[in-house]
């Protein structure tokens, strides 16, 4: 495995990557968001004269007032319709304005003079409320011969436990606010924008804006975390570059903290009751989860959090159902490992139930469980070694220490549990293009519309352009994040590296036969007419051997490029998945009940691993998130408002480094063949899954207590 | 935030000739700035009375005098202070981050304002920032606020840590206004025990003090306790750091033969006012067990819906003082 320190690290700490609010065209004007005070009803009116009057100010866009947006074609995570083109509110905190002043100090304080007058409605806000008439989509049964239900199967086993598990709304929290700095040029526009795919901002304004998409260029070459809420495009971006193009100057607007909070989604709220049935030996007969999710009534998108109790242990009989309670609240988004995260957190609190039932250790239990095929439909794993990832994660945690008997050890005042869960996510491989351009100064350039969320993509596409040209890391020149280079895969879902790691391989070799049919055939070249081979970033005939730029600048070439595509993954008879296995250590006062996590192992198999360095981090960020979603975050709907009730960083916890251990973080490193030739899955959100349910199995190790309701705040461990 | 006039007078005079109903003082700004770009605090003027001389940390046969101008981090980290007093120190570094006790005053930090979520946003009805528009926080989300010290107009926390430590050091704080206020000398000065310097809401949150307009507080004192010097200052919150308390103690015991022969209790995050615990402390001068005291901490308790266990929080963070200070009793 390569350990090589981030590309992009220097400009950032100094502060020289420019994120999208760092433009700053010519005859800039800002935009503030005037946002809804009401969850659910109709706008009568806004009064905007005094703030017309307000210095600065420059426009006031309304649903009385509005820019011109088209409803959009497609069903994406965000928000179904376009923002201010009708009088509806949706949900507390929507955007149902825009203003735009010189300053943005002035936009601002013009919008706190803007007074609007609503027909509201009482909001449905609460999640439990609305679970007895939650609505279902399809429901998977996969069941033995001779069993005609899943409940019959349940039946059979010898131990079965059945418990319901909840988990509250989370919100993403990226350290960079959403921005967006639109300019117009003709019938051209440019837009900075904070976006997880500057393909899916492209595809969403051509909608919204009913314009030919090669008239947008969107450029994000830095974002400032995403976690999944900058994968769609939010309502301060079409309004911003439609303001530009009104006004005819360039306008930008950050999102406040605040704002953030409601108008760019939310992970929704789930429950699952899941029963398991099995054999005195520990051999599961049944695994049945009904999982229930919110879903806001501004957007489609919800959690199918049952659906990993497919995929994971094995069991002759299976059911999952799916169900989502429709709120008035912001829209609900996809979040890191939507539905895994807080599936797993069901699946595993309820694996821990039931080892503890049966006697048995709960790796013991997993492993008895552990299966080749994928449950479900029975096709092999691609490349499994869970097995091994229980087996090292043991040994380097020191699991054989732990007490069987909950509440029993103790240091001080602190009650001491171990806890572990089983860590997994979906693998698979996209379509991706990628460019490499060989330049005369020796560098190599690497291109496409991927993004660099802080994961380390652009230090991966260095690493492997870098091996494949034999060249130092340091020569390689990634450009993301501008949709005016090659459709490479946006960051979500696991996919970036997979999908464009294997394209930027065949860029960089396309890119050397190119320059070795230079070197063969410009006249002018040493090598013009002879048989030539490319290795370590050079041309070589014979004896001889040049530098590519060496040679470049001989023949007065400045740059000789390719592009590659490498497909979709075909492979049909397998099934793909990322593994890994937590263990960790919680430690909770006697006296005041507050959990702490206080040691960690993390042992991966996700196939090939790029760069360990940046890889880790990514580990690392998982665990840190999935921490705090077992012990901090909590996004409270307030029932009667529908209001969150504590949408600032302050009120919203999560972790800080107080909170965090050290992090013992091991890769298998076994190449993924079937997948590609570079052999990677993904781990942008494996490190997340099982996080929660480890923790809440180690502090019922310590106390006794299972906490089926995250957070594990104090006050349930009084 | 409004535009308003910026003024950075030299001395006290001219401080306190320059205030007036609509100006504020600015010091850290810390809880100031913030609340004036949320437009909850809208003031005409601002005076920064940084310049002031107002500085200085004295520990003498009377006990600790600091000028309300110095930061939180210097207090906490003064040697005397940490000496004489644990509490204080303690309490100092429990709050907030080293980049915001480097800018907060101590002055600043005994005004500043609840962390309560209606009245830091304008768009709810918060009878503390609007008298008369409501009070979401009865039925709304209060998993933060106060069980003691509320009214059905208020349930919002102090949220100071160190006010907590000096409630409980009988500590009071040294005002200046104009010369000739009623009950100030003729140069307008008075001095106030902290205890009956804030005031609970009643059916008056939006008072919160017996500062008049223009008041400015010049210093704090604390008499000397030798006693103090075993003590400890508690905090309990959901993460280990940069968190408000969800219940904090701040406790000195005179132990005597291993036994507590006085003591001194107050409470944070559970309290509208920093809440002193007399009936806990006369209890444990009674030689009552100390779980047998700390049942009383919560007397007179008003929960909400979300708060309902900081009931038992504040005894056991007080238990938990008591035992780390005299051992198990």
């Amino acid at each position: 495995m390569r350990s090589v320190d981030r590309e992009d690290g220097p400009v950032k700490v100094t502060g020289a990557a420019t994120y999208a609010a760092d433009h700053h065209p010519d005859g800039l004007a800002y935009g503030y968001l005037l946002t809804s005070t009401v969850a659910r009803g109709t706008i009568l009116a806004m009064d905007t004269a005094q703030a017309e009057k307000a210095p600065g100010v420059i426009a006031i866009y309304t649903p009385f007032h509005p820019l011109e947006l088209r409803p959009y074609a497609k069903e994406e995570n965000g928000e179904l319709t376009p923002p201010i083109q009708n009088t509806d509110v949706r949900y507390y905190g929507q955007a149902i304005g825009l203003v735009v002043a010189e300053t943005f100090e002035q936009a601002r304080d013009a919008a706190a003079l803007v007074s609007t007058r609503c027909d509201a409605e009482r909001p449905r806000a609460s999640f439990t409320d609305g679970l007895p008439s939650a609505v279902g989509t399809s429901v998977v049964d996969v069941l033995a011969d001779g069993v005609s239900s899943i409940d019959e199967a349940l039946d059979a086993g010898d131990v079965t436990v059945t418990a319901t598990y909840t988990t509250p709304a989370e919100t993403h929290v990226a350290m960079e606010p959403h921005a967006t700095v639109a300019f117009w040029t003709g019938d051209q526009v440019t837009v900075h924008t904070a976006t997880q795919g500057v393909r899916l901002v492209v595809d969403r304004l051509s909608e919204t804006l009913a314009m030919d998409p090669a008239r947008f260029r969107v450029i994000n070459p830095y974002v400032g975390g995403g976690f999944g809420n900058k994968w769609d495009m939010w309502p301060h971006t079409p309004l911003t570059v439609a303001a530009a193009r009104a006004l005819g100057r360039p306008v930008k607007t950050v999102l406040t903290r605040e704002q953030v909070f409601t108008v760019v989604g939310h992970r929704p709220l789930t429950a699952q009751t899941v029963s398991l049935s099995a054999a005195r030996d520990g051999t599961l007969v049944a695994v049945k989860n009904d999982g229930v999710s919110s879903k806001s009534a501004s957007n489609g998108f919800h959690e199918q959090p049952a659906n990993l109790s497919l995929a994971l242990y094995g069991s002759a009989n299976l059911h999952v159902s799916r169900k989502a309670v429709t709120l008035d609240v912001p829209a609900t988004t996809i979040m890191r490992a939507p539905g895994e995260s807080n599936g797993s957190f069901a699946l595993e609190s309820a694996l821990d139930e039931l080892a503890g039932e049966l006697g048995m250790d709960p790796v013991d239990l997993r492993r008895k469980n552990d299966t080749p095929v994928h449950p479900a439909t029975g096709l092999p794993w691609s490349s499994k070694h869970l097995a091994e990832c229980y087996t090292v994660g043991a040994e380097r945690f020191g699991w054989s220490r732990r007490s069987p008997r909950p509440g029993t050890v103790t240091d001080g005042d602190w009650l001491v549990g171990l806890g572990m869960a089983t860590a997994t996510y979906g693998a698979g491989r996209g379509q991706a293009s990628i460019n490499v351009r060989l330049r005369d100064d020796g560098r190599a350039v690497v291109s496409g519309t991927a993004a660099d969320l802080g994961t380390g993509q652009s230090t991966v596409f260095a690493v492997l352009a870098a091996d494949r040209l034999g060249i130092p890391v340091g020569r390689v020149v990634p450009e993301l994040g501008d949709s005016a280079t090659p459709p490479a895969a946006n960051a979500g879902g696991s996919g970036s590296t997979s999908t464009n790691g294997p394209a930027v391989q065949l860029a960089a070799d396309a890119a050397k036969e190119a320059l070795v049919k230079l070197a063969t055939e410009h006249e002018k070249s040493p090598f013009h007419g002879q048989e030539v081979t490319f290795s370590a970033g050079e041309v070589r005939s014979g004896g001889d051997g040049m530098p590519f730029g060496e040679l470049l600048t001989s023949l007065g070439v400045a740059a000789v490029e390719a592009t590659a595509t490498s497909p979709r993954n075909p492979v049909r008879d397998h099934a793909f998945r990322s593994f890994g296995a937590h263990f960790c250590e919680v430690r909770v006062n006697r006296w005041t009940g507050e959990p702490r996590v206080t040691r960690w192992s993390c042992v991966v198999d996700a196939g090939t691993i790029v760069n360990a360095t940046t890889a880790r981090s990514q580990i690392v960020g998982g665990v840190v998130m999935g921490i705090g979603q077992a012990l901090l975050e909590d996004l409270r709907i307030e029932p009667e408002t529908g209001r969150f009730g504590n949408a600032t960083m302050a009120d919203y916890l999560v972790p800080i480094n107080a909170d965090i251990p050290p992090i013992d973080v091991e890769f298998l490193n076994y190449p993924d063949t079937l997948l590609s030739d570079l052999g990677a899955r993904g781990i942008g959100e494996l490190g997340n899954v099982g996080a929660a349910a480890a923790v809440a199995n180690a502090v019922h190790n310590a106390t006794g207590k299972r906490i089926r309701d995250l957070p594990i705040t104090l006050d349930k461990l009084l | 935030m409004r535009a308003f006039d910026f003024a950075a007078p030299r001395d006290i005079a001219d401080a306190l000739g320059l205030a007036g109903d609509t100006s504020a003082y600015v010091a850290g700004g810390t809880t100031l700035v913030d609340l004036m770009k949320l437009d909850v605090l809208a003031p005409e003027q601002l005076i920064d009375i940084n310049r002031l001389p107002l500085h200085g940390i004295r520990l003498g046969p009377d006990g600790l005098r600091i000028g309300a101008l110095e930061r939180m981090e210097d207090i906490a980290r003064h040697d005397a202070v940490a000496a004489c007093y644990p509490l204080i120190s303690q309490a100092l570094l429990s709050s907030a981050s080293p980049q915001l006790r480097n800018m907060a005053s101590i002055g600043g930090n005994l005004l500043q304002r609840t962390r309560c979520g209606y009245f830091r946003d304008v768009a709810t009805p918060c009878n503390k920032r609007a008298p008369g528009s409501g009070c979401p926080a009865q039925s709304g989300d209060n998993r933060g606020h106060a069980i003691l010290g509320t009214s059905a107009s208020c349930a919002a926390t102090h949220a100071s840590d160190v006010a907590v430590a000096l409630v409980a050091l009988d500590a009071s704080v040294r005002l200046r206004g104009a010369a000739g206020n009623a009950n100030a000398r003729a140069d307008g000065e008075r001095t106030v025990p902290l205890a009956d310097f804030y005031l609970r809401p009643g059916d008056t949150p939006h008072v919160e003090n017996v500062l008049r307009p223009g008041e400015l507080i010049t210093e704090v004192i604390v008499p000397p306790l030798e006693w103090a010097r075993r003590s400890v200052y508690v905090k309990v919150r959901d993460r280990q750091s940069y968190e408000f308390a969800l219940a904090s103690a701040a406790v000195a015991v005179d132990l005597r033969g291993g036994a507590v022969h006085d003591a001194r209790v107050a409470v944070g995050g559970v309290g509208t006012v920093p809440w002193r615990l007399p009936a806990v402390e006369a209890a444990l001068r009674a030689g009552q067990s100390h779980e047998a005291a700390a049942a009383l901490a919560a007397e007179g308790a008003r929960p909400l819906a979300g708060n309902a266990f900081k009931g038992t929080l504040v005894q056991r963070v007080i238990l938990r003082a008591l035992t780390e200070l005299a051992g198990p009793r």
